[in-house]
């Protein structure tokens, strides 16, 4: 019995939806303990054996805690600030496909859906520095304009690469096209694309070395400071979910998505996998740096990064023509 | 244009370097055995001459208090959080009350310094927390049970001030090793 | 209040932003009054004294054999030099001589200080520039990993692994135990292995040279007009080291290097430290290899409070502490106490650079310039 489509939509969406969040509680401990292993030290350990009830601790600490209001917030923007920050961070994951035929919705223009979205949450994100009424909160905000718009650049530069070395942006296509060779390990161009992707995407997330928006020594929680309570639960679940939701666009378009040995059952299983290896490359970044100041880091993108993917874009474009017979 | 392309391609490369050696070193650390220490279920072996909490002792022949009363420690305390009252008694003099803030005790030894009969030592022990500052403020019994419930450090007064002062005699004999093996 | 006058208002568009003294990045309590434009600093209003203690007050009413241990609490960061400077200068108005072995023991708790207080210099000024969730805090937790292996020491040598009470007038008050010389000598080891990491970790790193090369100039003639000290004076390219110009407790008889860097930014600050940390681990095996026997004072130890009467007259006693020139200047009247006592905090002087140094830098430069001047508030306020 099939059953109709928008209940078969809904059916998936949810579940996706469920296990994404049951997901994001568990990278954060994953980072914390890949954080922790880096430093010497151990990190969640006594909350549930080895600290696996952590998450679980926090989201429960999260929900009880007070729901402060500045007095004089901007009370609507600053009340639906999380919302429109969580809401494209967890949209983004509507077009991923995590086996063949199994998503929410597969589009024709997967890829750009997915730039395109993951960029609107900065809307939300100014909404919660603008609503605070904080200098703090302000600056960061600006800051953050500022940069997420400038690395977008070269991070859809960078993703568009394996979409032209697959011929398209549907994604479930673009995972079809690696079943010979992934496309990172495409030579030369396929490990540049690769690193760019990945300097842009911290860069695009606001982690370190790319986080002075929320400079904790200097700003103090920038854009977040004045939220406490569940909003800021969903902005720090909006954020996360942003790292993984780019961390699945990388392990599909660089790593071959559900491709791996064993049954195709096993699929989304390494889908998972090349994600969370995605996410630790970020996170052993992150820790391994200092943060840099902003007009260093916008000189790095509009100087660096930009003219560099361009190039990377017309080079393989040039390979593409080259390699194509007849064309 | 040319030039512009290679310094940029070098200047990453030179960045690309860099990071590369940053993120070895995290990497190695992230197979060191980490340093925590699991206190409560574990505790790091303390030195030989750990200062921790104080006590008063008993003589080990007799029995008796070894404390006279004499209040030097009284006096000598930087933040004077001791006070004690002199009781006299035929053959030798006894502590009436002793009373020891430990709240504002600054572990300093200077009282155990200057002891003459080595009665006030400090214990290879720092466990009193407690939500109630009262329970802080240590007096006579509680010093006397702090001394039997801990091991003691090695420093006592007449232990300090030989060490402090000739005979040439090198560092306090008798002594062992400076940390003492897993508690 | 803070002086309001002295801040130019002719702007526009200034945004007056507090950096309080709760804040993850002002070393302490400070508070930063930064005036900006943008992201610009255009006026800085330093607010301190949210430490004060009234140690200089405290001096008059303790005893000599009292006072050393709540000396320590001036720079609690560095706790042997402050103690040092104290007793030094007692020792210097009654003329008391020092043993060998106790120079030496103060030489050696000396250098194994400022590598411990390099140690936490480096942790927080590299997690005030990468943040607490950030490669900072990694730094940091390294650093402070190293810096537990040296305060281990001092608690296997004390008893105590902040602050010590190891001096007192006449020499120092503890003996080396048993096998811990070989424990020092593989602390001092291990931490030089250590410290090829650190430099592998952030001397190349673009992100670390971008952040610290060029900011934060301090001027030679700036620094020697506002009498900064120690690595400032150092890295703004003066050859001035206490240790070396006016040797005291028997350093005069060891072999190190005094560095000196001439750019004056926070990058030679940096490198002044790192090599004033290998030298610190020379000098420690120097006076390892060398320490004479003898008794560790000249006059017995603390047996009661009115035991060391210091005869009139004054003295300054200066120390070359990990900040810089710790200064204790004591007027003693006879008694057991002395008469006034002024405290010279190396912080104070060096914290006064920076109304000079701020105004044209960023925000986020103001706290890698506060880290790279290191300040301890405990010795600003005393």
């Amino acid at each position: 019995m099939t059953l109709p489509p928008i209940v078969m939509a809904t059916i998936m969406s949810a579940g996706v939806l469920g296990a994404l969040v049951g997901i994001l509680a568990y990278v954060t401990l994953l980072e914390r303990k890949f954080a922790a292993r880096l430093q010497s030290r151990i990190g969640p350990y006594r909350v549930g054996p080895h600290g696996l009830l952590q998450p679980i601790a926090d989201g429960v600490k999260l929900m009880l805690k007070e729901n402060l209001i500045p007095a004089s917030a901007d009370r609507p923007i600053f009340n639906l600030a999380p919302v429109v920050f969580l809401v494209p961070c967890l949209l983004i994951f509507a077009t991923i496909p995590f086996a063949p035929g199994i998503g929410v919705a597969d589009l024709n223009t997967g890829v750009l859906f997915f730039l395109a979205v993951s960029s609107l949450e900065i809307v939300g994100l100014f909404m919660a520095g603008w609503g605070s009424n904080n200098k703090y909160a302000l600056l960061s905000a600006m800051r953050a304009v500022n940069q997420i718009i400038s690395y977008d650049l070269p991070f859809i530069m960078a993703a568009l690469v394996p979409v032209m070395l697959a011929g398209s942006l549907r994604m479930s296509d673009i995972a079809a096209a690696q079943s010979g060779l992934w496309f990172i390990a495409y030579p030369v161009l396929g490990q540049l694309s690769f690193f760019a992707f990945i300097i842009a995407g911290v860069a695009a997330e606001n982690r370190v070395p790319f986080d002075i928006l929320e400079a904790e020594s200097e700003l103090v929680a920038g854009f977040r400071v004045e939220y406490s309570g569940m909003k800021f639960a969903l902005i720090q679940l909006a954020e996360y979910a942003h790292v993984l939701g780019t961390s699945f666009l990388g392990a599909l378009l660089f790593l071959g998505a559900w491709s791996g040995p064993g049954p195709i059952w096993l699929g989304p299983v390494w889908f998972l996998l090349k994600a969370l290896a995605v996410f630790i490359v970020l996170t052993w970044i992150r820790w391994s740096f200092v943060r840099i100041r902003v007009d260093q880091i916008l000189r790095v993108s509009w100087k660096l990064m930009l003219p560099a993917t361009l190039l990377l874009l017309l080079a393989t474009a040039a390979v593409i023509v080259w390699r194509t017979p007849g064309a | 244009m040319r030039d512009t392309r290679r310094g940029a391609f070098a200047e990453a490369f030179a960045i690309g370097k860099a990071v590369g050696q940053a993120m070895r070193i995290t990497l190695v650390n992230m197979f060191r055995k980490p340093v925590t220490v699991h206190y409560p279920d574990t505790v790091r072996p303390f030195p030989n001459r750990f200062r921790g909490l104080l006590a008063l002792t008993y003589d080990k022949e007799t029995g008796e208090e070894n404390c006279i009363g004499c209040r030097l420690c009284e006096f000598i305390c930087p933040p004077a959080v001791i006070k004690v009252e002199m009781l006299k008694a035929e053959k030798r003099n006894y502590a009436k009350t002793f009373t020891l803030e430990l709240y504002a005790c600054e572990f300093c030894e200077l009282c155990v310094q200057v002891c003459p009969t080595d009665a006030i030592i400090m214990m290879k022990s720092f466990d009193l927390a407690t939500a109630d500052r009262r329970e802080m403020l240590l007096d006579k019994d509680r010093l006397h049970a702090i001394g039997l419930a801990h091991d003691p450090s090695w420093a006592t007064g007449n232990r300090l001030r030989d060490m402090q002062a000739p005979p040439k005699k090198t560092a306090a004999e008798g002594e062992k090793p400076a940390v003492a093996g897993p508690a | 209040m803070p002086d309001l006058r002295a801040i130019d208002y002719t702007g526009s568009e200034r945004l007056t932003m507090n950096m309080g003294p709760q804040h993850p990045s002002a070393h302490g309590v400070f508070r930063a009054i930064l005036t900006l434009e943008g992201e610009t600093v255009v006026g800085v209003d330093a607010v301190i004294g949210y430490l004060h203690r009234c140690h200089e007050k405290l001096a008059e009413t303790l005893a000599y054999v009292q006072y050393p241990t709540i000396a320590s609490k001036t720079d609690y960061v560095a706790a042997m030099s402050s103690e040092l400077a104290y007793v030094m200068a007692a020792e210097r108005i009654a003329q008391i001589e020092v043993p060998r072995r106790a120079q030496y023991l103060r030489v050696l708790v000396g250098e194994l200080q400022r590598i411990a207080s390099h140690c936490l210099w480096l942790g927080t000024w590299c997690m005030d520039m990468g943040g607490a969730l950030g490669g900072g805090a990694t730094i940091f937790l390294y650093c402070i990993r190293e810096r537990e292996l040296v305060l281990d020491l001092f608690e296997a040598l004390v008893g105590a692994r902040l602050l010590y009470g190891f001096h007192q007038v006449g020499g120092v008050r503890y003996d080396v135990p048993a096998g811990w010389s070989e424990e020092c000598r593989d602390t001092v080891t291990r931490i030089e292995a250590r410290l090829i990491e650190y430099e592998a970790m952030l001397d190349d790193n673009p992100f670390f040279t971008m952040r610290t090369r060029g900011v934060g100039v301090i001027p030679t003639a700036l620094a020697l007009e506002v009498g900064v000290s120690g690595p400032l004076l150092r890295g703004s390219g003066v050859n001035f080291d206490l240790r070396r110009a006016q040797p005291y407790s028997s350093y005069e008889e060891f072999e190190f290097r005094v560095p000196v860097e001439t750019a004056g930014d926070c990058h030679a600050r940096y490198l002044v430290r790192m090599v004033e940390f290998r030298e610190s681990i020379r000098i420690v095996r120097q006076v390892l290899d060398g320490l004479p026997e003898g008794p560790i004072s000249s006059r017995p130890g603390v047996k009661s409070l009115a035991q060391v009467k210091v005869p009139k007259g004054e003295a300054y006693a200066r120390v070359e502490g990990p900040r810089g020139e710790v200064g204790c200047y004591l007027v003693a009247d006879g008694s057991n106490k002395p008469y006034r006592m002024k405290w010279r905090g190396a912080s104070f002087s060096n914290l006064a650079i920076l109304p000079h140094i701020l105004p044209g830098c960023s925000v986020a430069d103001v706290v890698a310039i506060m880290g790279s001047v290191d300040p301890v508030f405990g010795e600003v306020d005393r």
